[in-house]
């Protein structure tokens, strides 16, 4: 036990005593300053081994200005013999130029309520003026004895004076400490010797180190935990699924957030009337892109002028074509990349924000990551795809798969991988399928391309427990600071 | 999507198959569960497959499915007794029309909400929200045929659904929910289509509403349909509606629509498509070896009809509306055959992966900014000028991307900087211990491309000029990268405490103490200093 404690707690603890003992008295005897003596104390109070009672004081103390009264007088009194000592008889114009507006209005005010004079036709007629007892108590807060008792002696003088502004009380707080029976128990023990609190240079230097003792510390005290940098867990994850692709060899590949329509919907051969290409889904700009090379043959698919489709027939419009949207999918990127680098094999994917024109609730931003892998070479097909997911999905942490048939206007076959998470049974997580003919023909891509895709943010939301998506985005620091980076499931 | 409700009691009669087993094996032709009621099921079917967006439709395709009863389905269509004739003025307006007739039907008050759906739906999902295609469904016994598709003026009088007075057009397009909802697909015609009957009765006003003469009641045993639009999509909107009609026992008469021209079409036309596809193709998009056995089977399941020749024949269903091309049928054979049973395998292509260098130096400058302690943050790129600029005392130069038809106040425009956004966060964690250190690296888009950016706000009561500085050195020095600083004269950073950051000759950030103004429209209320960079430098 003795030995948790400071040196300043092992000199207060020897001072101390069964009785109360006065804190200014300890701190005499042990040498430390007050403050020094009281926080030893109370760490004393904390063990058990001390006891400090506070007891409140009321202290009585004169304000600068009647420091200035004590010493000069109250000024009914000095103007009471300044005039005593000229007449008896003096028009109240003149004493006010005598003392001023103001002090010779509160002399006058004063003389006549106790009675020293009376003012009769604008003038002031003096009596007599005995020495008060507010006069007394003045020249005993003065000399310093404004203590409780005195309140009890001259309450009726104290209050008006404190009215008068001549007065102030003030609280104090005295402090005594007594020793517990534990604390005189230890206290016999202690030898008074000096510990090592902080290790310093100069004790290392010295090596004073050699022959004195270390204080313990009590470990299971509390400590502030350390405010650190940290990457958003949001990102943290996203760094997880990039890591996923490299290391099964894939090559990142980013793009611009505006694309035409072209790219986004058309290359995809989304039909022009289709719903999702309208403005309630879509942020579309007031500007609008050339169309690529080729692009012809993407307007004759639409139209159905080619032996291998019917298409979606109508008139495609090149105009339309044209208007730049917000990407709403990552796949406006990785359609382009394909049909910029048609030679098998290519493995890519992109990791990015897309956009749609979504109220925003817990579960919708207008804003969010989508992720997505694409496959193009010789000779794949629908169980190389199944394969690619099953790997993937594995390494994401989802161990049980499933696939069932799904849609997806620019995939046939299309596929939706559900995923087995305990406690929530089975859960769609994204989409996935083989570019149709009508996508990749048209752009020169002559191998099969199998392509999947999911919204991070339902991971996120999966893995981080978050019921908002909005907190992602406009996070709680606090969340960010307590998050921990390693979270195990 | 559109949400079909199937009562067990129909799965039961109309499959007859035990519950466990129909739900069990219904997500497997392709099919999300939304709810699993003690009585029925509610399930979402795929914008492909709109001849499953009723009961009816679903029992058929499940019965396939299940191996109760396999191949196409057949459907007998009586000769026509009645007709309608195509006026010429309609052609410029909603040119195709399509009829059938549909006798012997037993409605319940569940059939016919059914049907209703099943209608509604099909606008949706076909008439691309009755512009391109819609459907009327009347009680014949009502009217008297031969029926005329024609147009009229914005005067002419009938009595709409749902109302019980005669109602002119332009009221109907103006006061009537439906006319209020679909108005604009006639916005840009001064005559209106219309089908009436022999004693001049209105049968509808496409795409829009129907008269109350013919409305669908319990009662109603014989039913005439229109389908009305403008492509010949109509035909498959048709065939879906009759058909799924006749899965429950009605019987089908034909309608002749007499064509301007003079031409006669009987519709509804029922005859099955013809397509081709090879084995080879079927095995070598799938991945598998099946035999022609085994594909005719699947095929079967699907309910296709199947001819063997040098090729393997395929006859589609009339009701199916996603036959385009050959990979859609292939993708039914896999689905016949089973996504279960499709093996996984990993094909054996050597490629390497390669980190983009966008990412790669993000991912350096996370690494630089968490080890001076700050805390990531990924905020929205939406942004809007009160924020971006009024809030910061920036002015706009015209550099920024807005947004047509924002949804909200708040999100007008794409950011070109990031501090405001930064900043926004920091206004929401104000009751949060200081200091408050957070930056970004996210993109922001100046003249309609997307860069880059770095940025980083400290927070606290003695955030100032110094401490700015003291990052921008540590982290120049990390990026391996010389600069020098110029006075800036950014109105959202104090005056003569701020700095421009120069590379290369050329200015790529900007750093300083945050004007108090800028603080007080965050209602912030403690210091902070701000930093702002292109990190592809």
């Amino acid at each position: 036990m003795e030995d948790v404690l400071s040196p300043n707690e092992k000199k207060v603890l020897k001072s101390l005593s069964s009785s109360e003992k006065r804190i200014e008295e300890i701190a005499k005897e042990t040498g430390l300053s007050k403050e020094a003596t009281l926080q030893a104390s109370y760490m004393l109070d904390d063990k058990g081994l001390a006891k400090v009672k506070e007891r409140k004081r009321i202290f009585f103390r004169l304000t600068k200005e009647g420091e200035e009264y004590a010493r000069k007088g109250l000024p009914e009194r000095r103007c009471f013999e300044l005039l005593y000592s000229k007449s008896n008889k003096i028009p109240i114009s003149q004493i006010k130029e005598l003392f001023g507006e103001k002090e010779g209005g509160i002399a006058i005010g004063w003389m006549k309520k106790k009675g020293w004079a009376r003012v009769e036709d604008g003038m002031l007629i003096l009596l007599s003026a005995p020495c008060g007892e507010d006069e007394f108590v003045l020249e005993l807060l003065h000399n310093g004895q404004g203590n409780e008792e005195i309140l009890h002696r001259f309450r009726d003088s104290i209050e008006e004076l404190m009215r008068r502004g001549i007065v102030v009380s003030e609280e104090t707080k005295e402090f005594y400490v007594s020793a517990t029976k534990e604390g005189i128990a230890l206290s016999n023990k202690i030898e008074l010797e000096e510990e090592i609190s902080q290790l310093t240079p100069d004790i290392i230097r010295r090596g004073e180190w050699e022959y004195k003792r270390f204080r313990r510390y009590d470990i299971r005290s509390h400590a502030k935990s350390a405010s650190i940098g940290k990457i958003h867990p949001y990102q943290r994850l996203i760094e997880e699924m990039r890591e996923i692709f490299l290391s099964m060899g894939f090559k990142e590949i980013k793009g611009e957030i505006i694309q035409s329509s072209f790219w986004n919907f058309d290359a995809l051969f989304q039909p022009q009337d289709h719903p999702a290409r309208e403005m309630q889904d879509t942020f579309y700009l007031d500007s609008m892109s050339e169309l690529p090379n080729r692009y012809e043959n993407v307007k004759e698919v639409h139209e159905g002028k080619v032996d291998y489709t019917e298409g979606w027939g109508g008139v495609w419009s090149e105009e339309f074509a044209k208007r730049n949207v917000l990407r709403t999918h990552t796949t406006a990127i990785t359609i382009r990349y394909l049909a910029e680098n048609p030679e098998p094999p290519v493995k890519a994917f992109c990791i990015d924000r897309v956009y749609r024109r979504e109220a925003i609730d817990s579960t919708h931003t207008p804003e969010f990551e989508q992720l997505e892998g694409v496959v193009m070479g010789e000779g794949l097909s629908l169980k190389h795809l199944f394969g690619y997911l099953k790997e993937f999905y594995a390494r994401m942490g989802f161990k049980d798969i499933r696939f069932r048939p799904g849609y997806f206007p620019y995939t046939e076959p299309s596929v939706e991988p559900e995923v087995f998470i305990e406690g929530l049974g089975w859960i769609e997580l994204g989409g996935a399928g083989i570019f149709r003919e009508e996508v990749t023909k048209p752009l020169g891509i002559k191998y099969p391309v199998l392509a999947w895709g999911l919204g991070i943010s339902r991971v996120a939301m999966l893995r981080l427990g978050l019921d908002d998506l909005r907190k992602l985005y406009h996070p709680d620091i606090e969340w960010l600071r307590s998050e921990p980076i390693w979270r195990r499931i | 999507m559109p949400v079909v409700r199937i009562e067990y009691s129909d799965v039961e009669e109309l499959i007859g198959i035990d519950i466990k087993t129909f739900l069990d094996r219904l997500p497997m032709i392709g099919a999300d569960i939304e709810r699993i009621e003690e009585d029925y099921v509610d399930v979402e079917f795929f914008p492909n497959r709109p001849d499953m967006y009723s009961v009816e439709g679903v029992a058929r395709a499940m019965r396939g499915f299940l191996d109760i009863e396999t191949g196409l389905p057949k459907y007998d269509v009586k000769p026509p007794l009645i007709e309608i004739v195509k006026d010429e003025s309609i052609l410029n307006i909603r040119p195709y029309i399509v009829c059938g007739v549909v006798r012997g039907v037993e409605f319940t008050d569940s059939s016919i909400r059914s049907l209703m759906e099943l209608q509604e739906d099909l606008h949706w999902a076909i008439g691309r929200d009755r512009k391109k295609v819609s459907i009327g469904v009347h009680d014949l016994s009502r009217i008297k045929p031969p029926f005329k598709y024609t147009t009229v003026p914005a005067n002419f009088e009938f009595i709409p659904l749902d109302f019980d007075e005669p109602m002119s057009i332009e009221r109907i397009l103006k006061e009537h929910p439906k006319g209020v909802k679909y108005g604009h697909i006639l916005e840009d015609f001064d005559r209106y289509p219309i089908i009436i009957d022999a004693n001049g009765e209105a049968l509808s006003f496409p795409p829009i509403i129907n008269g109350v003469i013919t409305r669908v009641t319990e009662e109603s045993k014989e039913l005439f349909i229109d389908v009305t639009g403008t492509d010949k999509s109509v035909h498959t909107a048709l065939n879906i509606m009759v058909t799924s009609l006749a899965e429950r026992g009605a019987t089908l008469e034909a309608v002749r629509v007499a064509e301007v021209s003079g031409d006669v079409m009987i519709t509804p036309n029922l005859s099955a498509k013809k397509k081709r596809i090879k084995l080879d193709e079927v095995n070598s998009l799938i991945g598998l070896k099946l035999g022609v056995k085994e594909v005719v089977k699947a095929l079967e399941r699907m309910r296709y009809g199947v001819e063997v020749e040098k090729e393997i024949v395929v006859h589609i269903p009339p009701y199916r509306a996603d036959i385009m091309h050959s990979w859609d049928i292939i993708e039914d054979v896999a689905i016949g055959y089973g996504y279960e049973n499709v093996p996984c395998e990993l094909p054996n292509v050597f490629t390497v992966g390669e980190a983009h260098p966008i990412s790669i130096a993000k991912k350096r400058v996370r690494e630089i900014m968490t080890g001076m302690g700050f805390l990531e943050v990924m905020p929205f790129s939406l942004t809007c000028e009160k924020i971006h600029y009024e809030y910061m005392r920036r002015k706009s130069n015209g550099r920024e991307t807005k947004v047509l038809h924002p949804l909200t106040q708040e999100h007008t425009m794409i950011c070109t900087d990031l501090m405001p956004s930064l900043l926004h966060i920091l206004s929401l964690n104000k009751h949060r211990e200081m200091p408050q250190r957070i930056f970004c690296v996210g993109d922001v888009l100046i003249d309609e491309k997307t860069i880059p950016h770095l940025a980083f706000l400290s927070c606290h009561a003695e955030a100032n000029f110094t401490e700015a500085k003291s990052y921008v050195i540590t982290l120049f020095r990390e990026i391996d990268t010389e600069f020098s600083v110029d006075e800036g004269t950014d109105p959202a950073f104090i005056e003569g405490r701020q700095a421009v950051i120069i590379v290369d000759e050329k200015e790529v950030g900007r750093f300083g103490e945050i004007h108090p103004e800028v603080l007080s429209n965050f209602s912030l209320d403690h210091p902070a200093l701000g930093f702002e960079m292109e990190l592809m430098i």
